[in-house]
């Protein structure tokens, strides 16, 4: 069962074409990665399914074709954006910065219970709660901001460049904790990641994008064994 | 203030008492500082009298508005230098003013009333219809003359209305009349276009204008066209009113920039009428110049006051005293730019007539004494043109006289042509 | 460290919880002798300054709590004092001509927000200049309704028989009920749910669209409580000054408004009572100085300010008793975030626009 389709999803800024011709789907639980050099439109794809940025083609998300739809709608759907520079709210507590994904949600004691769960995910966030999120390390601000869309209870979680920025430990415990959470949980993922390596401990196939385009799709282990993908974005 | 003597039958609840004496030093004691006899009003003691002005000092109007101080300011500020001002009642008195910076806010205008009317004798001559009718009910309660205001609000002048206020300066009907009436006199047929600002200004000179050509065989309005005061061209509606055949354009624009344009498009057009503008839009370097105002057979406004710049003034006694003293005592060190600074000046000649006939140091019968004024002429007033401030429902200076553009001023005429 | 924050916490907590028993009472009590005991010029300056209190209070609601650039809220307190104008001239029932100068202004309000909101920051700017520029020829024009250039007088909350007291007390305790209801229904808006929702809005639009909040929405409530509120100041502002004009709403006092605003301190219930003092008594004060250099003063006076408070006076008052968290929310709180620069700001879309240049 598909979750979430793109058929030659195109999209740009102004003048500049950043999407030429994107394809991706995401089966229900599973977990896809975005592989691709700077400026191949890796952010830009997720912000078109999460409706931040115009575009063409076909985005279908559980049957219903999304494309054009505001993006509170979209975000109501059930599809969280944890963005590229995390957007933690500095001012606010570290339970305040969790409470604020689960704007839409009614259910008190759930919302309770997916706080604990958040802090269990990331025992780091467990010592800070009641600190605001500017006192946070980069690593706790990225653990904050995933923890944030967690409470939306989405059916469909887009992780941006989760590891911008971090020391490689700190970056594989957000990693361990997101594969932990797609166990647990089984939220379906796309997962855009520089870091390959990282990306391809949780996701279960992969597009490669190129100058805005869908180049190559295979399952993680096809990817990782052809040379120039392992050249490219697997260090070696 | 005194009203506030009365006993008051206020509920003071127990914490409100208590705190109250906590107070007690800045609780209401009543107003009326430096009076000296029972009967003085607020303001005025045996040797000076203090009058108010609440006027636009910063702003767009702060030019006008520094005028209405300077002018009334330099005429007490020479006549305190030889003495003092001799009053009805055989004292002699200095004239001090305390102007405020109401930066043409209603508000603040008020504010600025508020804190003098308990300091000053009356006040006087400051610049603005809002910014004068913000207070005006609260003057009328408080019984503090709001006299010679700059207003051309004909509500200033009904003494039914307003038995606390006088306006000076005509208001915008007087204008459009004084130029209606010359048109009827010329004898010769008239084609008359109009445009007009849409709002009670224009409507104002267009109301006096009509009532003065009513019925005259000699004046027919072949157009009247109107402008909002938001346009930024009246290229139109000038297009329009050169095809009308009109040989006069009675034109009530307020807006400086709009009467040059409109200026320069009827001469593109070759449509070249006799042409009439009101008194704020007339200045020979502001507007008649930079609009060609030559090639035209006549342009036309109104006055009361002569103007310093003039040539024909230049050696008049009258004019240099005003220059002389503007200089000295009222911090006005330019040549002025406003006429509002000589109008200010006739406001300062016109109180003293009104002081020189008081009898009694009271804000009562400085009204009554003001209110008695006939055809005076005070210093700088045009010959034709006088103060008379006995007639209800007219400003203290009711006429004003038309003049034509003479290629660097304007000379006073009589006729059209 | 932690321990020692959590002890200081504790600390105010305890000084917290006397303070929110005694200061609202202390506040009442205050508010009740003040009227009783100070003479007419200083009631009626008190009672100006609850009028722009109220102004600048719907200024910050749109500008300091949702970040978005209004320069029209002089126009909704001209709006509003010119509907109790014409119903009090009109001799309509006060506490319709109350409702009718609240539901105008925001109606008119949420109309011009539906529309600008829709753009981007700048832009809703942009289209609330064109507020008090539309609005004085308009009102000017609208002589029928507006009374013309000559404008409006209307005097009504004279002091009833049965209080003994003078009218001018009577009208401050009205401004003071009613402008201290606006100040405690904002204040409890502003710190809830409500509040927070359009702090993220403010800070990020693209997140807060991301857990499924409506900035669209939000935007336009804000605009249009703000409106309301700006209704609110209009018709106290006809029961203190009895005149309006359509000089009241010039563009210029727009922008004194905004520069109140950012003096009392963005986003901040205190500061707006204290822009609200600025307006009304800084033009008193420099009068005082040298009348003919007003305007100069005033720019001296704003420039100062904001160099030595960039977070405006309320920043001096933030100390006293607030508790540590709700003094973290209300921290010097950035004076304008045009959504344009939120949007550009966030980080989920610089670094794309920054890898066009090298694609």
């Amino acid at each position: 069962m598909t979750l979430l389709e793109l058929e030659d999803v195109t999209a740009s800024y102004g003048p500049v074409q950043v999407l030429d011709g994107v394809s991706l789907s995401v089966p229900e639980n599973g977990a896809v990665g975005i592989l691709g050099a700077n400026g191949a439109g890796k952010t830009t794809t997720l912000r078109a399914i999460s409706a931040t940025v115009r575009t063409g083609g076909r985005i279908v998300f559980d049957g219903e074709d999304i494309r054009g739809r505001r993006p509170d709608k979209v975000a109501a759907l059930g599809i969280a954006h944890v963005p590229e520079g995390r957007g933690t709210f500095g001012d606010l507590t570290v339970r305040e910065n969790l409470r604020v994904g689960a704007y839409l949600r009614k259910d008190r004691k759930g919302i309770e219970s997916d706080i604990e769960y958040c802090l269990d995910l990331f025992p780091n966030l467990q010592d800070r709660i009641r600190s605001n999120a500017s006192a946070l390390s980069g690593g706790e601000q990225q653990m904050l901001a995933v923890g944030r869309a967690i409470m939306s209870k989405p059916r469909l979680l887009l992780l941006d460049e989760a590891s911008l920025g971090l020391a490689p430990t700190t970056a594989k415990a957000v990693y361990d904790a997101i594969r932990r959470l797609r166990i647990e949980s089984g939220i379906a993922m796309v997962v855009v990641e520089q870091n390959a390596n990282l990306a391809f401990t949780v996701v279960d196939s992969a597009t490669v994008l190129e100058t805005g385009r869908s180049v190559l799709t295979g399952t993680s282990a096809e990817l990782r064994g052809m040379d120039e993908i392992r050249r490219a974005y697997l260090g070696g | 203030m005194s009203r506030h003597f009365r006993s008051r039958k206020a509920l003071v609840i127990a914490v409100a008492s208590t705190l109250a004496l906590t107070f007690a030093g800045c609780s209401r004691e009543g107003g009326g500082d430096g009076a000296t006899g029972a009967a003085a009003s607020p303001g005025i003691t045996d040797t000076t009298v203090r009058l108010g002005i609440s006027t636009p000092l910063s702003g767009s109007t702060a030019g006008p508005g520094t005028c209405t101080v300077a002018g009334v300011k330099a005429y007490f500020g020479a006549k305190n230098a030889a003495g003092g001002v001799a009053f009805g009642d055989g004292k002699t008195r200095t004239v001090e003013i305390e102007a405020l910076d109401d930066g043409y806010d209603p508000q603040r205008a008020k504010a600025n009333y508020d804190s003098l009317k308990d300091d000053v004798f009356a006040m006087t001559a400051g610049l603005g219809t809002p910014t004068n009718r913000a207070w005006r009910e609260a003057a009328i309660a408080d019984e503090v003359p709001q006299v010679l205001v700059m207003t051309g609000d004909p509500l200033f002048s009904d003494t039914q209305e307003s038995p606390w206020q006088l306006g000076f300066v005509p208001i915008y009907q007087n204008e459009g009349e004084a130029f209606g009436k010359l048109l009827v006199a010329s004898g010769a047929p008239h084609k008359v276009a109009i445009l007009s600002q849409n709002d009670d200004y224009g409507a104002g000179y267009v109301e006096g204008f009509k009532s003065a050509v009513e019925g005259a065989a000699n004046i027919e309005i072949v157009d009247e066209l109107t402008y909002e005061a938001t346009d930024t061209s009246v290229d139109a509606q000038i297009t329009q009113l050169s095809a009308s055949g009109a040989d006069v354009i009675f034109n009530a624009m307020s807006l400086v920039p709009l009467v040059v344009s409109a200026l320069q498009k009827a001469q593109q057009l070759n449509w070249l009428p006799s042409w009439f503008l009101p008194s704020n839009t007339s200045s020979p370097g502001a507007v008649v110049e930079p609009g060609g105002g030559a090639a035209f057979p006549g342009i036309y406004s109104v006055s009361f006051a002569k103007a310093p710049a003039s040539p024909a003034f230049a050696g008049d006694e009258d004019v240099q005293t005003y220059l002389a003293a503007l200089k000295e005592h009222g911090d006005y060190p330019d040549a002025p730019a406003f006429p509002h600074c000589q109008w200010s000046w006739m406001v300062g000649a016109t109180l003293e007539q009104a002081f020189t006939t008081m009898t009694e140091p009271t804000r009562d019968d400085f009204m009554r004494a003001l209110r008695s004024i006939e055809n005076f002429e005070a210093p700088l007033m045009l010959p034709g043109t006088a103060v008379t401030t006995t007639e209800s429902g007219q400003p203290a200076v009711p006429t004003v006289v038309v003049q034509k553009y003479n290629g660097k001023g304007y000379d006073t005429v009589e006729s059209l042509g | 460290m932690a321990g020692a924050r959590m002890t200081t916490a504790a600390l105010s907590d305890r000084q917290r919880s006397w303070l929110r028993r005694a200061g609202p009472l202390l506040l009442v009590v205050v508010l009740v002798v003040v009227p009783l005991v100070f003479p007419e010029s200083v009631n009626e300056t008190i009672a100006r300054i609850g009028v722009f209190a109220v102004a600048v209070l719907g200024l910050n609601v749109v500008m300091g709590y949702a970040g978005q650039v209004s320069l029209g809220q002089i126009f909704f307190l001209g709006l509003g004092a010119y509907v109790t104008a014409y119903g009090v001239s009109n001799d309509w029932n006060i506490v319709v001509v109350f409702v009718l100068a609240c539901l105008i202004p925001a109606f008119v309000g949420l109309l011009v927000a539906l529309a600008a909101a829709r753009l981007g920051g700048l832009a809703i700017a942009m289209v609330t200049v064109a507020l008090p520029i539309v609005g004085v020829p308009l009102a000017k024009r609208l002589s029928e309704f507006t009374g013309g250039s000559q404008g409006l007088s209307a005097r009504f909350g004279d002091a009833p028989e049965w209080s003994g007291l003078y009218d001018d007390q009577w009208r401050l305790y009205l401004v003071l009920a009613i402008g201290g209801a606006v100040f405690l229904l904002t204040r409890n808006l502003v710190r809830g749910k409500y509040g927070r929702v359009l702090g993220i809005v403010k800070k990020n639009e693209n997140v807060a669209s991301s857990v499924g909040i409506s900035p669209y929405r939000y935007k336009v409530l804000a605009f249009t409580l703000a409106s309301l509120i700006g209704g609110v100041s209009g018709f106290l502002y006809m029961l203190v000054i009895q005149y309006t004009s359509p000089e009241t709403m010039s563009f210029g006092h727009s922008i004194q408004l905004l520069a109140a605003m950012v003096i009392g301190g963005a986003a901040s219930i205190v500061g707006s009572v204290l822009g609200g003092a600025y307006y009304v008594l800084v033009p008193q004060l420099t009068n005082l100085v040298d009348p003919s250099l007003t305007a100069l003063l005033q720019g001296a006076v704003l420039l100062v300010v904001l160099f030595v408070l960039p977070g405006g006076l309320a920043s001096l008052a933030r100390p006293l008793g607030r508790g540590r968290r709700s003094r973290a929310r209300h921290d010097p709180a950035p004076l304008i975030t045009p959504s344009a620069t939120t949007k550009s700001g966030s980080a989920a879309d610089t670094p794309e626009t920054e890898r066009q240049g090298h694609p």
